[in-house]
Protein backbone atom coordinates (compact mmCIF):
# COMPACT_ATOMS: atom_id res chain seq x y z
CA UNK A 1 0.00 0.00 0.00
CA UNK A 2 1.04 3.18 -1.05
CA UNK A 3 1.70 6.06 1.73
CA UNK A 4 1.37 9.78 1.44
CA UNK A 5 5.35 9.83 2.25
CA UNK A 6 5.50 8.02 -0.96
CA UNK A 7 3.34 9.75 -2.83
CA UNK A 8 5.45 13.26 -4.78
CA UNK A 9 2.05 14.76 -6.25
CA UNK A 10 -1.61 13.40 -5.71
CA UNK A 11 -4.50 14.12 -7.82
CA UNK A 12 -7.97 13.16 -6.93
CA UNK A 13 -11.12 13.92 -8.69
CA UNK A 14 -9.43 16.96 -10.36
CA UNK A 15 -12.34 19.21 -12.52
CA UNK A 16 -11.54 22.16 -14.83
CA UNK A 17 -14.38 24.26 -16.41
CA UNK A 18 -13.45 26.64 -18.48
CA UNK A 19 -17.53 28.27 -19.35
CA UNK A 20 -19.01 25.04 -20.32
CA UNK A 21 -15.98 23.45 -21.72
CA UNK A 22 -14.94 20.83 -19.30
CA UNK A 23 -11.26 20.22 -20.22
CA UNK A 24 -10.68 17.84 -16.49
CA UNK A 25 -13.19 15.57 -15.93
CA UNK A 26 -12.43 13.90 -12.43
CA UNK A 27 -8.76 13.67 -13.27
CA UNK A 28 -7.08 11.02 -10.93
CA UNK A 29 -3.43 10.58 -10.81
CA UNK A 30 -0.52 9.61 -8.37
CA UNK A 31 3.30 9.57 -8.97
CA UNK A 32 5.46 7.91 -6.77
CA UNK A 33 8.49 9.61 -5.23
CA UNK A 34 11.48 8.33 -7.51
CA UNK A 35 9.51 7.81 -10.82
CA UNK A 36 9.77 9.85 -13.70
CA UNK A 37 6.21 9.97 -14.84
CA UNK A 38 5.51 11.17 -18.23
CA UNK A 39 1.55 13.05 -19.14
CA UNK A 40 1.30 12.30 -22.54
CA UNK A 41 -2.60 13.44 -24.48
CA UNK A 42 -3.74 15.26 -27.79
CA UNK A 43 -3.42 19.48 -28.20
CA UNK A 44 -5.60 20.71 -26.09
CA UNK A 45 -5.93 17.80 -23.92
CA UNK A 46 -5.46 19.71 -21.28
CA UNK A 47 -1.66 18.83 -20.06
CA UNK A 48 -0.69 22.43 -19.61
CA UNK A 49 -3.95 22.93 -17.75
CA UNK A 50 -3.09 19.96 -15.13
CA UNK A 51 0.08 21.70 -14.55
CA UNK A 52 -1.39 25.06 -13.87
CA UNK A 53 -4.18 23.49 -11.53
CA UNK A 54 -1.17 21.33 -9.49
CA UNK A 55 1.26 24.47 -9.16
CA UNK A 56 -1.50 26.39 -7.98
CA UNK A 57 -1.34 29.01 -10.60
CA UNK A 58 -5.14 28.58 -11.40
CA UNK A 59 -7.93 27.66 -9.55
CA UNK A 60 -10.48 24.58 -9.99
CA UNK A 61 -13.89 23.98 -9.51
CA UNK A 62 -13.25 20.23 -7.43
CA UNK A 63 -10.93 17.72 -6.89
CA UNK A 64 -8.17 17.77 -4.63
CA UNK A 65 -4.36 17.99 -5.64
CA UNK A 66 -1.59 17.71 -2.92
CA UNK A 67 2.00 17.84 -4.04
CA UNK A 68 4.65 16.86 -1.66
CA UNK A 69 1.75 17.24 1.05
CA UNK A 70 0.94 20.55 0.35
CA UNK A 71 -2.00 22.41 -1.45
CA UNK A 72 -1.20 24.04 -4.71
CA UNK A 73 -1.41 27.81 -3.08
CA UNK A 74 0.93 26.93 -0.48
CA UNK A 75 3.32 25.06 -2.48
CA UNK A 76 5.85 28.15 -1.58
CA UNK A 77 6.43 26.28 1.79
CA UNK A 78 8.07 23.47 0.26
CA UNK A 79 10.73 26.21 0.12
CA UNK A 80 11.89 25.04 -3.18
CA UNK A 81 11.34 21.46 -3.27
CA UNK A 82 9.52 21.60 -6.25
CA UNK A 83 10.39 23.19 -9.15
CA UNK A 84 8.45 23.83 -12.74
CA UNK A 85 9.87 24.35 -15.99
CA UNK A 86 7.13 26.02 -18.67
CA UNK A 87 6.45 25.20 -22.07
CA UNK A 88 7.62 29.19 -22.79
CA UNK A 89 11.51 30.04 -20.88
CA UNK A 90 10.40 32.26 -17.89
CA UNK A 91 13.05 34.33 -17.75
CA UNK A 92 13.86 38.29 -17.37
CA UNK A 93 14.86 39.15 -20.83
CA UNK A 94 16.41 42.19 -20.16
CA UNK A 95 19.24 40.41 -17.56
CA UNK A 96 22.06 38.32 -18.72
CA UNK A 97 21.71 34.63 -17.92
CA UNK A 98 24.22 34.73 -15.11
CA UNK A 99 21.52 37.00 -13.18
CA UNK A 100 19.05 35.31 -14.14
CA UNK A 101 20.72 32.38 -12.59
CA UNK A 102 21.68 34.54 -9.78
CA UNK A 103 17.80 35.72 -9.13
CA UNK A 104 17.06 31.93 -9.14
CA UNK A 105 19.68 31.57 -6.72
CA UNK A 106 17.76 33.51 -4.15
CA UNK A 107 14.96 31.26 -4.26
CA UNK A 108 16.49 28.13 -3.05
CA UNK A 109 16.23 27.32 0.46
CA UNK A 110 19.71 25.67 0.04
CA UNK A 111 21.68 26.10 -2.98
CA UNK A 112 23.76 22.68 -4.03
CA UNK A 113 25.50 24.22 -7.13
CA UNK A 114 26.15 27.47 -8.51
CA UNK A 115 25.57 29.51 -11.27
CA UNK A 116 28.42 28.37 -13.03
CA UNK A 117 28.28 25.00 -12.50
CA UNK A 118 24.77 24.60 -14.16
CA UNK A 119 25.74 26.57 -16.67
CA UNK A 120 28.50 24.00 -17.38
CA UNK A 121 25.90 21.49 -16.85
CA UNK A 122 23.63 22.60 -19.88
CA UNK A 123 26.72 23.31 -22.03
CA UNK A 124 26.02 27.51 -22.21
CA UNK A 125 28.81 28.86 -19.99
CA UNK A 126 29.95 31.04 -22.94
CA UNK A 127 26.38 32.54 -23.15
CA UNK A 128 26.85 33.57 -19.49
CA UNK A 129 26.92 36.94 -20.14
CA UNK A 130 24.75 37.20 -22.60
CA UNK A 131 20.87 38.95 -22.48
CA UNK A 132 18.36 36.49 -22.04
CA UNK A 133 16.73 38.74 -25.22
CA UNK A 134 20.02 38.06 -27.18
CA UNK A 135 20.21 33.95 -27.25
CA UNK A 136 18.13 31.45 -29.14
CA UNK A 137 15.32 29.67 -28.17
CA UNK A 138 17.19 26.90 -27.33
CA UNK A 139 19.39 28.29 -25.11
CA UNK A 140 16.60 29.96 -23.34
CA UNK A 141 15.29 26.30 -23.03
CA UNK A 142 18.43 25.41 -21.64
CA UNK A 143 19.11 28.67 -18.93
CA UNK A 144 15.38 27.93 -18.10
CA UNK A 145 16.20 24.70 -17.55
CA UNK A 146 19.28 25.21 -15.60
CA UNK A 147 17.45 27.68 -13.23
CA UNK A 148 15.53 24.47 -11.70
CA UNK A 149 19.13 22.53 -10.98
CA UNK A 150 20.23 25.23 -8.63
CA UNK A 151 18.74 23.92 -5.90
CA UNK A 152 18.27 20.30 -4.58
CA UNK A 153 14.57 19.87 -5.93
CA UNK A 154 12.52 16.63 -4.70
CA UNK A 155 9.92 16.90 -7.97
CA UNK A 156 10.15 18.99 -11.26
CA UNK A 157 7.72 19.21 -13.61
CA UNK A 158 8.53 20.23 -16.77
CA UNK A 159 6.08 21.26 -19.48
CA UNK A 160 7.13 20.46 -23.29
CA UNK A 161 10.87 20.47 -21.93
CA UNK A 162 12.04 19.27 -25.32
CA UNK A 163 10.71 22.10 -27.32
CA UNK A 164 13.31 24.08 -28.78
CA UNK A 165 16.01 21.63 -28.28
CA UNK A 166 17.86 20.14 -30.83
CA UNK A 167 19.41 16.89 -30.75
CA UNK A 168 22.29 17.19 -28.52
CA UNK A 169 20.31 19.26 -26.41
CA UNK A 170 17.53 16.40 -26.29
CA UNK A 171 20.25 14.28 -25.23
CA UNK A 172 21.56 16.51 -22.86
CA UNK A 173 18.20 17.16 -21.03
CA UNK A 174 17.19 13.19 -21.27
CA UNK A 175 20.74 12.39 -19.48
CA UNK A 176 20.52 15.12 -16.93
CA UNK A 177 16.93 13.23 -15.86
CA UNK A 178 18.53 10.31 -15.63
CA UNK A 179 21.42 11.32 -14.13
CA UNK A 180 19.54 13.40 -11.41
CA UNK A 181 16.59 10.44 -10.87
CA UNK A 182 19.41 8.24 -9.96
CA UNK A 183 21.76 10.26 -8.00
CA UNK A 184 19.61 11.93 -6.24
CA UNK A 185 16.17 10.46 -6.02
CA UNK A 186 14.61 13.38 -8.02
CA UNK A 187 10.85 12.80 -9.24
CA UNK A 188 9.66 14.11 -12.40
CA UNK A 189 6.87 14.83 -13.61
CA UNK A 190 6.95 15.33 -17.33
CA UNK A 191 4.43 16.82 -19.92
CA UNK A 192 5.50 16.45 -23.66
CA UNK A 193 4.39 16.05 -27.31
CA UNK A 194 7.68 13.73 -27.98
CA UNK A 195 6.57 10.58 -27.33
CA UNK A 196 9.56 8.41 -28.26
CA UNK A 197 11.59 10.71 -26.04
CA UNK A 198 8.97 9.92 -23.05
CA UNK A 199 9.32 6.35 -23.80
CA UNK A 200 12.92 6.80 -23.47
CA UNK A 201 12.92 8.33 -20.00
CA UNK A 202 10.15 7.82 -18.55
CA UNK A 203 9.42 4.83 -15.94
CA UNK A 204 5.61 5.85 -16.37
CA UNK A 205 3.31 7.01 -18.27
CA UNK A 206 -0.67 8.29 -18.46
CA UNK A 207 -2.31 8.89 -21.49
CA UNK A 208 -4.92 11.90 -20.77
CA UNK A 209 -8.07 11.61 -23.28
CA UNK A 210 -10.85 13.79 -22.99
CA UNK A 211 -10.32 15.12 -19.73
CA UNK A 212 -9.53 11.94 -17.70
CA UNK A 213 -6.43 9.52 -17.49
CA UNK A 214 -7.16 6.74 -20.22
CA UNK A 215 -4.42 4.43 -19.00
CA UNK A 216 -1.28 4.90 -16.59
CA UNK A 217 1.21 2.50 -15.67
CA UNK A 218 4.78 1.33 -16.10
CA UNK A 219 6.25 1.59 -19.28
CA UNK A 220 6.73 -1.92 -19.26
CA UNK A 221 3.36 -2.72 -18.33
CA UNK A 222 1.54 -0.32 -20.82
CA UNK A 223 3.54 -1.71 -23.24
CA UNK A 224 3.46 -5.10 -22.30
CA UNK A 225 -0.34 -4.57 -22.77
CA UNK A 226 -0.20 -3.09 -26.15
CA UNK A 227 -1.20 -5.60 -28.79
CA UNK A 228 1.51 -6.70 -31.23
CA UNK A 229 0.95 -5.97 -35.01
CA UNK A 230 2.80 -8.18 -37.93
CA UNK A 231 2.88 -6.90 -40.96
CA UNK A 232 2.34 -9.53 -43.89
CA UNK A 233 3.19 -9.24 -47.19
CA UNK A 234 1.27 -11.82 -49.84
CA UNK A 235 -0.16 -11.78 -53.41
CA UNK A 236 -3.10 -13.61 -52.29
CA UNK A 237 -4.63 -10.94 -49.77
CA UNK A 238 -8.28 -12.17 -49.69
CA UNK A 239 -7.61 -15.89 -49.14
CA UNK A 240 -5.42 -14.93 -46.19
CA UNK A 241 -7.46 -12.33 -44.47
CA UNK A 242 -10.33 -15.05 -44.47
CA UNK A 243 -8.07 -17.43 -42.97
CA UNK A 244 -6.40 -14.99 -40.31
CA UNK A 245 -10.28 -13.94 -39.62
CA UNK A 246 -11.57 -17.18 -39.04
CA UNK A 247 -8.41 -18.19 -36.63
CA UNK A 248 -9.32 -17.60 -32.75
CA UNK A 249 -7.13 -14.63 -31.52
CA UNK A 250 -6.06 -13.03 -34.77
CA UNK A 251 -7.50 -9.88 -36.76
CA UNK A 252 -6.98 -8.31 -39.94
CA UNK A 253 -6.89 -4.73 -40.44
CA UNK A 254 -7.66 -3.29 -43.41
CA UNK A 255 -4.08 -2.71 -45.60
CA UNK A 256 -2.02 -0.28 -45.28
CA UNK A 257 -0.43 2.45 -47.95
CA UNK A 258 2.57 0.34 -48.42
CA UNK A 259 0.94 -2.88 -49.50
CA UNK A 260 1.18 -4.26 -46.12
CA UNK A 261 -1.58 -6.55 -44.55
CA UNK A 262 -1.70 -5.44 -40.98
CA UNK A 263 -2.53 -8.75 -38.40
CA UNK A 264 -3.38 -7.75 -34.15
CA UNK A 265 -1.63 -11.21 -33.20
CA UNK A 266 -2.99 -11.67 -30.24
CA UNK A 267 -1.77 -13.93 -27.87
CA UNK A 268 -0.38 -15.71 -31.12
CA UNK A 269 2.76 -15.39 -32.05
CA UNK A 270 4.62 -14.64 -35.43
CA UNK A 271 6.10 -17.99 -36.40
CA UNK A 272 2.22 -19.66 -35.79
CA UNK A 273 0.60 -16.71 -38.04
CA UNK A 274 3.55 -18.12 -40.83
CA UNK A 275 2.90 -21.56 -40.02
CA UNK A 276 -0.61 -21.13 -40.36
CA UNK A 277 -0.79 -19.00 -43.96
CA UNK A 278 1.85 -21.51 -45.49
CA UNK A 279 0.42 -24.70 -44.31
CA UNK A 280 -2.58 -23.23 -46.25
CA UNK A 281 -0.96 -22.73 -49.07
CA UNK A 282 -0.52 -19.02 -48.85
CA UNK A 283 2.63 -17.81 -49.80
CA UNK A 284 4.13 -15.51 -47.60
CA UNK A 285 7.02 -12.88 -49.43
CA UNK A 286 7.20 -10.97 -46.04
CA UNK A 287 6.29 -10.83 -42.92
CA UNK A 288 7.60 -8.30 -40.04
CA UNK A 289 6.61 -7.15 -36.59
CA UNK A 290 6.14 -3.98 -35.67
CA UNK A 291 7.35 -3.12 -31.89
CA UNK A 292 4.76 -1.83 -29.57
CA UNK A 293 5.43 1.53 -28.95
CA UNK A 294 3.83 4.59 -27.39
CA UNK A 295 3.50 6.14 -30.30
CA UNK A 296 1.11 3.37 -31.19
CA UNK A 297 -0.21 2.61 -27.85
CA UNK A 298 -1.32 6.45 -27.82
CA UNK A 299 -2.79 6.05 -31.51
CA UNK A 300 -4.88 3.32 -30.16
CA UNK A 301 -6.02 5.45 -26.94
CA UNK A 302 -6.92 8.05 -29.68
CA UNK A 303 -8.83 6.12 -32.40
CA UNK A 304 -6.26 7.40 -34.40
CA UNK A 305 -5.37 10.61 -33.67
CA UNK A 306 -3.27 12.67 -35.88
CA UNK A 307 -2.03 15.09 -33.69
CA UNK A 308 1.16 13.09 -32.18
CA UNK B 1 14.21 32.67 5.44
CA UNK B 2 10.36 34.37 5.55
CA UNK B 3 8.13 34.51 2.22
CA UNK B 4 8.21 38.03 2.52
CA UNK B 5 11.97 38.80 3.03
CA UNK B 6 12.56 36.42 0.01
CA UNK B 7 10.28 38.19 -2.31
CA UNK B 8 11.74 41.13 -1.16
CA UNK B 9 15.05 40.49 -2.18
CA UNK B 10 14.38 38.90 -6.18
CA UNK B 11 12.15 42.09 -6.45
CA UNK B 12 15.21 44.32 -5.04
CA UNK B 13 17.37 42.77 -7.57
CA UNK B 14 15.32 43.24 -10.11
CA UNK B 15 15.01 46.92 -9.29
CA UNK B 16 18.96 47.33 -8.69
CA UNK B 17 19.53 45.78 -12.12
CA UNK B 18 16.38 46.82 -14.20
CA UNK B 19 16.02 50.07 -15.98
CA UNK B 20 12.88 51.15 -14.77
CA UNK B 21 14.13 51.40 -10.99
CA UNK B 22 16.91 53.75 -12.32
CA UNK B 23 14.67 55.63 -13.87
CA UNK B 24 12.39 55.81 -11.09
CA UNK B 25 15.47 57.19 -8.84
CA UNK B 26 17.38 59.56 -11.13
CA UNK B 27 14.58 61.25 -13.72
CA UNK B 28 12.50 63.16 -11.16
CA UNK B 29 15.61 64.97 -9.52
CA UNK B 30 17.26 65.06 -13.40
CA UNK B 31 14.14 66.89 -15.05
CA UNK B 32 14.13 69.26 -12.32
CA UNK B 33 17.49 70.00 -12.81
CA UNK B 34 16.93 70.56 -16.68
CA UNK B 35 14.33 72.92 -15.79
CA UNK B 36 16.33 75.01 -13.24
CA UNK B 37 18.75 75.47 -15.94
CA UNK B 38 16.32 76.63 -18.46
CA UNK B 39 14.95 79.11 -15.96
CA UNK B 40 18.68 80.39 -15.27
CA UNK B 41 19.26 80.91 -18.92
CA UNK B 42 15.88 82.90 -19.58
CA UNK B 43 16.00 84.70 -16.06
CA UNK B 44 19.55 86.01 -16.73
CA UNK B 45 18.36 87.30 -19.91
CA UNK B 46 15.28 88.86 -17.94
CA UNK B 47 17.34 90.69 -15.54
CA UNK B 48 20.11 91.93 -17.62
CA UNK B 49 17.04 93.68 -20.04
CA UNK B 50 15.53 95.23 -16.86
CA UNK B 51 19.01 96.17 -15.44
CA UNK B 52 19.71 97.92 -18.68
CA UNK B 53 16.53 99.47 -19.08
CA UNK B 54 16.71 100.60 -15.34
CA UNK B 55 13.44 99.07 -13.84
CA UNK B 56 13.70 97.31 -10.39
CA UNK B 57 10.07 95.88 -9.13
CA UNK B 58 9.21 93.71 -6.27
CA UNK B 59 8.95 90.39 -9.20
CA UNK B 60 12.38 91.16 -9.62
CA UNK B 61 13.91 91.01 -6.26
CA UNK B 62 11.75 87.83 -5.52
CA UNK B 63 12.96 86.25 -8.85
CA UNK B 64 16.38 86.49 -7.19
CA UNK B 65 15.24 84.17 -4.06
CA UNK B 66 16.71 80.18 -4.55
CA UNK B 67 13.28 78.98 -2.60
CA UNK B 68 11.09 79.72 -4.82
CA UNK B 69 13.20 77.94 -7.72
CA UNK B 70 13.42 75.49 -5.01
CA UNK B 71 9.83 74.80 -4.98
CA UNK B 72 9.39 74.65 -8.63
CA UNK B 73 12.12 72.29 -9.02
CA UNK B 74 10.54 70.05 -6.04
CA UNK B 75 7.26 70.53 -8.03
CA UNK B 76 8.19 69.21 -11.16
CA UNK B 77 10.26 66.71 -9.79
CA UNK B 78 7.36 64.91 -7.93
CA UNK B 79 5.01 65.60 -10.61
CA UNK B 80 7.26 63.38 -12.70
CA UNK B 81 7.94 60.86 -9.76
CA UNK B 82 4.01 60.22 -9.66
CA UNK B 83 3.67 59.58 -13.23
CA UNK B 84 6.57 57.46 -13.41
CA UNK B 85 5.58 55.65 -10.15
CA UNK B 86 2.44 54.70 -11.18
CA UNK B 87 3.36 53.36 -14.74
CA UNK B 88 6.45 51.41 -12.68
CA UNK B 89 3.70 50.21 -10.35
CA UNK B 90 1.64 48.99 -13.52
CA UNK B 91 4.09 47.44 -14.98
CA UNK B 92 5.58 45.35 -11.77
CA UNK B 93 3.71 42.74 -11.75
CA UNK B 94 1.75 42.65 -14.90
CA UNK B 95 5.25 42.23 -16.40
CA UNK B 96 6.17 39.19 -14.45
CA UNK B 97 3.21 37.52 -15.10
CA UNK B 98 3.80 38.25 -18.84
CA UNK B 99 7.16 36.96 -18.77
CA UNK B 100 6.11 33.78 -16.50
CA UNK B 101 8.88 34.75 -14.10
CA UNK B 102 5.90 35.34 -11.54
CA UNK B 103 4.92 31.41 -11.20
CA UNK B 104 8.85 30.39 -10.15
CA UNK B 105 8.43 33.06 -7.64
CA UNK B 106 4.67 31.63 -6.29
CA UNK B 107 6.07 27.88 -6.74
CA UNK B 108 9.38 27.90 -4.89
CA UNK B 109 9.07 30.78 -2.40
CA UNK B 110 6.37 33.51 -2.05
CA UNK B 111 2.63 33.89 -1.26
CA UNK B 112 0.92 35.77 -3.96
CA UNK B 113 0.18 38.40 -1.11
CA UNK B 114 3.64 38.41 -0.41
CA UNK B 115 4.86 39.40 -4.14
CA UNK B 116 2.41 42.04 -4.11
CA UNK B 117 3.23 43.58 -0.55
CA UNK B 118 7.28 43.19 -1.73
CA UNK B 119 6.52 45.29 -4.62
CA UNK B 120 4.63 47.79 -2.82
CA UNK B 121 7.21 48.37 -0.48
CA UNK B 122 9.76 48.50 -3.26
CA UNK B 123 8.28 51.01 -4.80
CA UNK B 124 7.66 52.96 -1.41
CA UNK B 125 11.73 52.61 -1.05
CA UNK B 126 12.48 53.61 -4.94
CA UNK B 127 9.97 57.17 -4.24
CA UNK B 128 11.82 57.78 -0.84
CA UNK B 129 15.37 57.54 -2.48
CA UNK B 130 13.96 59.36 -5.42
CA UNK B 131 12.97 62.16 -3.20
CA UNK B 132 15.54 62.26 -0.85
CA UNK B 133 17.68 62.95 -4.18
CA UNK B 134 15.42 65.17 -5.59
CA UNK B 135 15.47 67.16 -2.22
CA UNK B 136 19.10 67.34 -2.36
CA UNK B 137 20.31 68.30 -6.31
CA UNK B 138 17.58 70.95 -6.69
CA UNK B 139 18.60 72.78 -2.94
CA UNK B 140 22.23 72.35 -3.75
CA UNK B 141 21.45 73.61 -7.88
CA UNK B 142 18.95 76.46 -6.47
CA UNK B 143 21.88 77.80 -4.26
CA UNK B 144 24.70 77.85 -7.24
CA UNK B 145 21.98 79.90 -9.10
CA UNK B 146 20.37 82.18 -6.62
CA UNK B 147 20.50 83.03 -3.62
CA UNK B 148 18.39 81.49 -0.58
CA UNK B 149 16.99 84.34 2.00
CA UNK B 150 14.15 86.06 3.35
CA UNK B 151 11.57 87.96 1.23
CA UNK B 152 12.09 91.06 1.84
CA UNK B 153 10.16 94.65 0.30
CA UNK B 154 12.20 97.89 0.70
CA UNK B 155 13.72 96.82 3.33
CA UNK B 156 11.15 95.34 5.36
CA UNK B 157 11.20 91.21 5.86
CA UNK B 158 8.05 90.09 4.78
CA UNK B 159 8.75 86.50 5.28
CA UNK B 160 11.51 85.22 7.12
CA UNK B 161 13.71 81.74 6.55
CA UNK B 162 12.09 80.02 9.13
CA UNK B 163 8.64 80.71 8.05
CA UNK B 164 9.57 79.93 4.35
CA UNK B 165 11.04 76.25 5.83
CA UNK B 166 8.34 75.50 7.70
CA UNK B 167 5.84 76.35 4.51
CA UNK B 168 8.00 74.13 2.59
CA UNK B 169 8.14 71.47 4.83
CA UNK B 170 4.47 71.58 5.08
CA UNK B 171 3.74 71.46 1.10
CA UNK B 172 6.22 68.72 0.44
CA UNK B 173 4.80 66.70 3.51
CA UNK B 174 1.21 67.63 1.91
CA UNK B 175 1.97 66.60 -1.18
CA UNK B 176 4.04 63.41 -0.56
CA UNK B 177 1.35 62.03 1.48
CA UNK B 178 -1.26 61.09 -1.81
CA UNK B 179 1.81 59.21 -3.62
CA UNK B 180 1.73 55.81 -1.69
CA UNK B 181 -2.21 55.69 -2.52
CA UNK B 182 -0.82 56.56 -6.42
CA UNK B 183 1.98 53.85 -6.14
CA UNK B 184 -0.96 51.06 -4.45
CA UNK B 185 -3.69 52.75 -7.43
CA UNK B 186 -0.63 51.27 -10.29
CA UNK B 187 -0.49 47.83 -8.44
CA UNK B 188 -3.80 47.28 -8.14
CA UNK B 189 -4.36 48.36 -11.88
CA UNK B 190 -1.16 45.90 -12.36
CA UNK B 191 -2.34 42.97 -10.81
CA UNK B 192 -5.79 43.18 -12.00
CA UNK B 193 -4.77 44.04 -16.06
CA UNK B 194 -4.55 41.29 -18.61
CA UNK B 195 -1.15 42.10 -19.75
CA UNK B 196 1.72 44.85 -19.21
CA UNK B 197 0.56 47.15 -22.11
CA UNK B 198 -3.08 47.00 -20.75
CA UNK B 199 -1.90 48.07 -17.51
CA UNK B 200 0.71 50.60 -18.05
CA UNK B 201 -2.10 52.21 -20.30
CA UNK B 202 -4.82 51.75 -17.98
CA UNK B 203 -3.06 53.36 -15.05
CA UNK B 204 -1.46 56.02 -17.02
CA UNK B 205 -4.70 56.85 -18.39
CA UNK B 206 -6.97 57.25 -15.23
CA UNK B 207 -3.82 59.07 -13.44
CA UNK B 208 -3.99 61.79 -16.17
CA UNK B 209 -7.99 61.83 -16.81
CA UNK B 210 -8.40 62.65 -13.13
CA UNK B 211 -6.06 65.14 -13.46
CA UNK B 212 -7.96 66.24 -16.11
CA UNK B 213 -11.18 66.28 -14.30
CA UNK B 214 -10.53 67.06 -10.60
CA UNK B 215 -10.99 70.72 -11.38
CA UNK B 216 -14.44 70.08 -12.32
CA UNK B 217 -15.62 67.88 -9.32
CA UNK B 218 -15.30 71.28 -7.24
CA UNK B 219 -15.43 70.00 -3.64
CA UNK B 220 -16.23 66.68 -4.80
CA UNK B 221 -12.48 66.81 -6.04
CA UNK B 222 -11.02 66.47 -2.43
CA UNK B 223 -12.13 63.60 -1.63
CA UNK B 224 -9.82 62.15 -4.76
CA UNK B 225 -6.52 61.24 -3.46
CA UNK B 226 -5.28 62.71 -6.11
CA UNK B 227 -6.36 66.23 -6.19
CA UNK B 228 -3.46 66.86 -3.78
CA UNK B 229 -0.38 65.47 -5.28
CA UNK B 230 1.64 67.52 -7.96
CA UNK B 231 0.40 67.12 -11.67
CA UNK B 232 0.28 68.85 -14.60
CA UNK B 233 -2.62 70.38 -13.65
CA UNK B 234 -1.32 71.52 -9.97
CA UNK B 235 -3.43 72.18 -7.44
CA UNK B 236 -1.55 70.73 -3.87
CA UNK B 237 -0.74 73.19 -1.84
CA UNK B 238 2.95 73.37 -3.02
CA UNK B 239 1.39 75.08 -6.27
CA UNK B 240 0.54 77.90 -3.39
CA UNK B 241 4.01 77.62 -1.35
CA UNK B 242 5.64 78.63 -4.72
CA UNK B 243 3.75 81.79 -4.54
CA UNK B 244 4.36 82.24 -1.12
CA UNK B 245 7.76 82.06 -0.82
CA UNK B 246 8.02 85.00 -3.50
CA UNK B 247 6.32 86.83 -1.07
CA UNK B 248 2.62 86.69 -2.60
CA UNK B 249 0.90 87.28 0.98
CA UNK B 250 -2.42 86.17 0.05
CA UNK B 251 -1.84 82.33 0.26
CA UNK B 252 -3.66 81.04 3.02
CA UNK B 253 -3.82 77.26 3.11
CA UNK B 254 -7.63 76.08 3.42
CA UNK B 255 -8.30 74.38 6.42
CA UNK B 256 -10.76 71.86 5.04
CA UNK B 257 -8.23 71.26 1.85
CA UNK B 258 -5.71 70.84 4.99
CA UNK B 259 -7.32 68.08 6.91
CA UNK B 260 -8.92 66.68 3.63
CA UNK B 261 -5.17 66.48 2.53
CA UNK B 262 -3.97 64.72 5.79
CA UNK B 263 -6.93 61.89 5.37
CA UNK B 264 -8.12 61.01 2.13
CA UNK B 265 -5.07 59.48 0.77
CA UNK B 266 -4.43 57.27 3.98
CA UNK B 267 -7.97 55.06 3.15
CA UNK B 268 -7.52 55.40 -0.40
CA UNK B 269 -3.93 53.31 0.02
CA UNK B 270 -5.45 51.17 2.50
CA UNK B 271 -8.50 50.00 -0.19
CA UNK B 272 -6.44 49.61 -2.92
CA UNK B 273 -3.90 47.45 -1.20
CA UNK B 274 -6.69 45.28 0.38
CA UNK B 275 -8.26 45.17 -3.59
CA UNK B 276 -4.86 44.60 -4.66
CA UNK B 277 -4.52 41.42 -2.12
CA UNK B 278 -7.86 39.66 -2.97
CA UNK B 279 -7.72 40.24 -6.43
CA UNK B 280 -4.33 38.66 -6.77
CA UNK B 281 -5.20 35.36 -5.14
CA UNK B 282 -8.49 34.94 -6.96
CA UNK B 283 -7.14 35.37 -10.59
CA UNK B 284 -4.76 33.19 -12.56
CA UNK B 285 -1.12 33.42 -12.70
Amino acid sequence: MQTQSDTALAITGLTKRYDAVTVLDALELSITRGAIHGLVGLNGSGKTTTIECLLGLQGFQAGTVTVLGHEPTQLYRTQGRVVAIFDTPSLHPGLTVRQNLELARLLCDKPVRSPAHVEKLLGIERYSRFRVSQLSLGNKRRASIAQALLGNPELIILDEPFNGLDAGGVDDVLQLIQHLNRDAGTSFFLCSHQLPYLEQVCTHIAILHKGRIATSGTITDLLGGASSLALVRTEQIDAARALIDAHPGLQARPLDANGYLPVDLGDVSSSELNALLVSNRIGVAELQMQRASLTGLFREINGGGDNV
Amino acid sequence: MSSLLVALRAEAFLVVRGFGGKLVVLAPAGVALLQFLFTQLTTSGQTARQSLLGNNDFDAVAATNAYGYFVDGIKTGLTILTLLLVAQAAYSFSSERDLGTLRHLLIRRASRSNVVLSKLLLLHLQALIAVLLLLLATGWLAGVFWEYGAVVEDGYELISVPEIHAEIRSGISLALLPMPAAIAFGVLVSVSAQSVTQAVTTALGITLTLDIFKSMLGDWGHYLYASFQPSLLDQSYLQDVSRLVRGYSDVLIDERFYQLNLWVPLPTLLLFVVASLIIVRLRQV
